[in-house]
């Protein structure tokens, strides 16, 4: 017999590279996640362009953090559901390699499609209406907008696990999509909203992530927090959370998945 | 002593559904009902029976898919339920069909994925997936997208990704369904191989004379339960004799019957009607009886058709299904 | 035996209406007619709203931005999901028995719009008592006999641009693409969040080619409480952009039969 101890770090190595080789199969599906960011941001850089640069600069980030949800919401109810719809989740399950690594290396790669797609939009954005972007801490900027990915992909595994218990994935993303816009202050602080919404945006990785940005980007920019350090620390904190959260939530999977053996019915 | 292949102890399996407006309705089904069934190492074991008997669910539970309700089963030794994770190193599951491939890459890249979910070794890895491509015939297609094959290179496919980490257990669902003729023919001796170099092949089927072709023992699964385990010679014995006649007329009275039925060596005797058409089938034991004694106790119907044959698994298969049905 | 069959065009309209929409397409589903109705006006109206409190620009109001927003949710229905419907054919591969069907293809074709206009009637009702109740928008002045005919009138022409678009779908492997980019293009381009005039003009003309564009400003304006004169116009597009939808809607289902008789390619399209 051959050696079966296979690594999970392998299996998320084989999965990334299995939905990355997916994906250039048919890279179109970037579109979807992107056109509505690209007429969000156009829409929001109308309405800010007489407000100041500050906004201006705000709402074409915003349009690019917007567009990496996007892909991040669609592409995690697609990391569970293709396997539904392909047939191949009997064979994937009857393998050594526990369920939340295979999925781990789909948000990944959703997550990495995002960053292109955000990359798109910004392009996009700031080519038509003539104004890059300047960044105030490139460096810094660089690194916290892969960790702006990394929180990503940690809502993406917990809405994965989600999506594979309830019928209602579909439901999620289509109406999921504004809500989390709205909470995470893509395109306006968080504290415009009502009181009663800042915790919840709080409990929201991206939410911390994002704010980080904005202070190595935006000249003066005053966050919810006291300041980059303790932006990072919270997206950290929160990113934490939400890992163990999908830890737990696949283990339980795949007790119901065995228990009920209705996955594939869903 | 090395424990048998598969070992299932008064196995049964509910399946429970909400149903109703409120969804406050439990529907309860039995799929399987206080199975019992032992499977030796190196055979080619076959699992029969009809839509709904309960087949999918036994194999979902032996390849660790499924949890059973109560009972036990273990696969080389190991509880399904217990110890899933070092059963699945060890086994295979081919479900065959149009659908359980990526089909948006290479087989190449399906063989590879799933390579590395079995952790095959990575010095390894390509020359066995090289192997394995040439052992089902793939090798021309491997660098095609699964999309473009067809459904018999989709089969070859499957059965490769199941053979891929060198199982001790087989679990063949329905390995030749949607196969032409000579691809089904290849398959089959494939599966042979297999067993030769020592693989257990668990096989499910609708095919009886594939299963007769191949399997060394059956079991016959209906309604949850199993009705009969053995070899096909064995199981013609239970059924009531491995010669079968037929006679096929018009409007048989019942004295007639009767005095086929008494015709030494009789086990069973069944009828049948097409249209205006009856058909009698004998189940016979031994060889006292032949056609010309069959066609002289029906002295009045010179002009009625009888033909011989040996008793199919066919015949067995429907005689048990339907006696279960009784 | 034979069957005794009749051709009829209200039966095959009535169960395109009612049959097909709940066999192929999702947004017969309770949740999401109660996301598409009831939720998302709510998210994309405070999202545009905060967004234009941020920018403070006078041209394009709070109270602007949320009428628009609530108008423009008819979109999700109307064109994304209507969009999919000859798609969802494809995937179901029941394609080919419809086309080998003796139905009469502009009912069956029109049928699968009947639905959907009732769900964007609702939709763009509660968008518009979204607005009422928490951004407090003026209905005091409106012509309300006007109103309802603007909402019915942007809705059957939204829907007839989304058959349309499901015509066009029909040349490629999926229809989301094309359903996302028109899904979203209204924002922009229809005088949604802001009024047209701050388009380059060749945007400006893309928008006036828009059905919602036409339906946005007559709402807005029996909102406002225009006369009929002012109104007419706006009604006249929308029927003008309905019938040109249909009819082109039913010239691409035509020229898709033709080129799959020809080629064989349902399937593979």
């Amino acid at each position: 017999m051959a050696n079966a101890s296979g690594t999970r770090l392998r299996a998320l190595s084989a999965s990334t590279r299995l939905a990355f080789l997916s994906f250039l199969a048919d890279p179109q599906w970037v579109i979807p996640s992107t056109i509505a960011p690209v007429v969000f941001g156009f829409a929001a850089f109308e309405l800010y362009r007489y407000a100041g640069p500050v906004l201006v600069l705000e709402a074409v980030l915003g349009a690019a953090m917007m567009s990496m949800w996007g892909q991040t919401l669609y592409g995690s109810g697609w990391a569970t559901g293709q396997d539904r719809e392909l047939g191949t989740l009997e064979p994937t399950l009857t393998t050594p390699t526990p369920y939340l690594w295979v999925v781990s290396g789909r948000v990944i790669v959703n997550a990495i499609t995002g960053l292109v797609g955000g990359v798109l939009v910004y392009l996009v954005v700031a080519a038509a209406y003539r104004r890059p972007l300047p960044v105030e801490q490139p460096l810094t900027f660089a690194v916290l907008f892969i960790f702006v990915l990394l929180t990503l992909a940690s809502v993406g595994v917990v809405l994965a696990a989600v999506y594979v218990y309830t019928r209602y994935a579909g439901f999620i993303q289509n109406f999921g999509e504004f809500a989390f816009y709205i909470g995470t202050g893509c395109m306006f602080p968080v504290i415009l909203l009502p009181f009663w919404t800042n915790p919840i945006a709080l409990l929201l990785p991206p939410t911390w992530a994002l704010d980080a940005l904005r202070y190595a980007t935006l000249p003066g920019y005053v966050g919810f927090s006291w300041g980059l350090y303790w932006d990072i620390a919270g997206a950290v904190a929160t990113t934490l959370i939400y890992i163990g959260i999908a830890g737990t939530i696949f283990r339980r999977v795949e007790q119901h998945v065995l228990e009920s053996g209705n996955l594939g019915d869903y | 002593m090395e424990p048998p292949a598969i070992r299932i102890q008064d196995l049964t399996r509910v399946y429970s559904a909400r149903k109703g407006f409120l969804f406050n309705e439990v529907v309860r089904t039995e799929a399987l009902r206080g199975v019992n069934l032992e499977v030796r190492r190196g055979e080619i074991f076959g699992l029969l029976g009809p839509n709904g008997a309960g087949k999918t669910t036994l194999t979902k539970i032996l390849a660790t898919l499924l949890l059973p309700t109560s009972g036990r089963a273990e696969v080389l030794g190991l509880d399904v339920a217990k110890e899933a994770y070092r059963i699945r190193p060890r086994i295979g599951l081919v479900l065959g069909g149009e659908r359980g491939l990526y089909n948006r890459v290479s087989g190449r890249e399906n063989l590879r994925y799933f390579a590395d979910l079995y952790g095959i070794e990575l010095a390894g890895r390509d020359r066995r997936i090289d192997d394995m491509l040439q052992l089902v015939g793939l090798s021309d297609a491997a660098d095609r997208r699964v999309e473009e094959y067809s459904r018999g290179m989709k089969q070859k496919l499957h059965l490769a990704r199941g053979l891929l980490h060198d199982p001790e257990i087989l679990f063949l669902d329905e390995p030749t369904i949607g196969l032409d003729p000579k691809s089904a023919r290849e398959t089959r001796k494939f599966v042979r191989s297999l067993v030769a170099g020592g693989v257990t092949i668990f096989l499910t089927s609708h095919y009886m004379f594939e299963a007769e072709e191949l399997c060394q023992r059956i079991a016959v699964l209906t309604r949850g339960r199993i009705v009969a385990t053995d070899t096909v010679a064995a199981l013609r014995g239970l059924v009531g004799g491995d010669r079968t006649i037929e006679l096929e007329g018009h409007d048989f009275e019942d004295a007639e019957l009767d005095r086929l039925r008494r015709l030494p060596g009789v086990s069973r005797l069944l009828t049948e009607e097409f249209g205006p058409l009856e058909r009698i089938t004998l189940r016979v034991r031994g060889l006292e009886v032949d056609l010309p004694r069959v066609r002289s106790s029906l002295p009045g119907r010179p002009q009625i058709e009888i033909r011989e044959r040996r008793t199919s698994l066919e015949d067995i298969y429907l005689d048990l299904v339907e006696e279960e049905a009784l | 035996m034979t069957v005794a069959h009749r051709a009829s065009i209200w039966r095959t309209f009535w169960t395109n209406a009612v049959l097909a929409p709940r066999m192929s397409l999702g947004f017969m589903r309770a949740d999401y007619v109660f996301g598409s109705v009831v939720i998302v006006p709510l998210t994309q109206m405070v999202f545009f709203a905060t967004v234009a409190s941020l920018a403070g620009n006078a041209q394009a109001s709070v109270g602007y931005v949320v009428l628009g927003n609530a108008i423009s949710t008819v979109t999700y229905t109307s064109i994304f999901s209507v969009c999919q419907t000859t798609d969802q054919e494809k995937n179901h591969g029941t394609m080919e028995h419809l086309l080998v069907s003796p139905a009469n293809r502009v009912a069956m074709y029109l049928g699968r719009g009947v639905i959907p206009i009732l769900v964007s009637l609702a939709t763009v009702t509660v968008g518009l008592l979204y607005a009422a109740l928490l951004y407090h928008v003026s209905f005091g002045g409106a012509n309300f006999p006007f109103l309802a005919l603007s909402i019915f009138l942007t809705t059957v022409s939204m829907v007839g641009f989304g058959l349309f678009l499901g015509g066009v779908a029909l040349f490629f492997r999926t229809s989301i693409i094309l359903g996302n980019i028109f899904l979203f293009a209204g924002l922009l381009l229809s005088g949604v969040n802001f009024p047209l005039s701050f388009l380059p003009p060749v945007l400006r003309v893309a928008g006036e080619l828009f059905p919602l564009t036409w339906g946005v400003a007559a709402i807005r304006a029996s909102v406002a409480g225009a006369g009929l004169a002012t109104m007419l116009p706006y009604w006249g597009f929308l029927l003008l952009g309905t019938f040109a939808s249909l009819v082109l809607a039913m010239a691409l289902w035509g020229i898709f039969e033709r080129r799959a008789l020809a080629t064989g390619s349902i399937v593979r399209f």
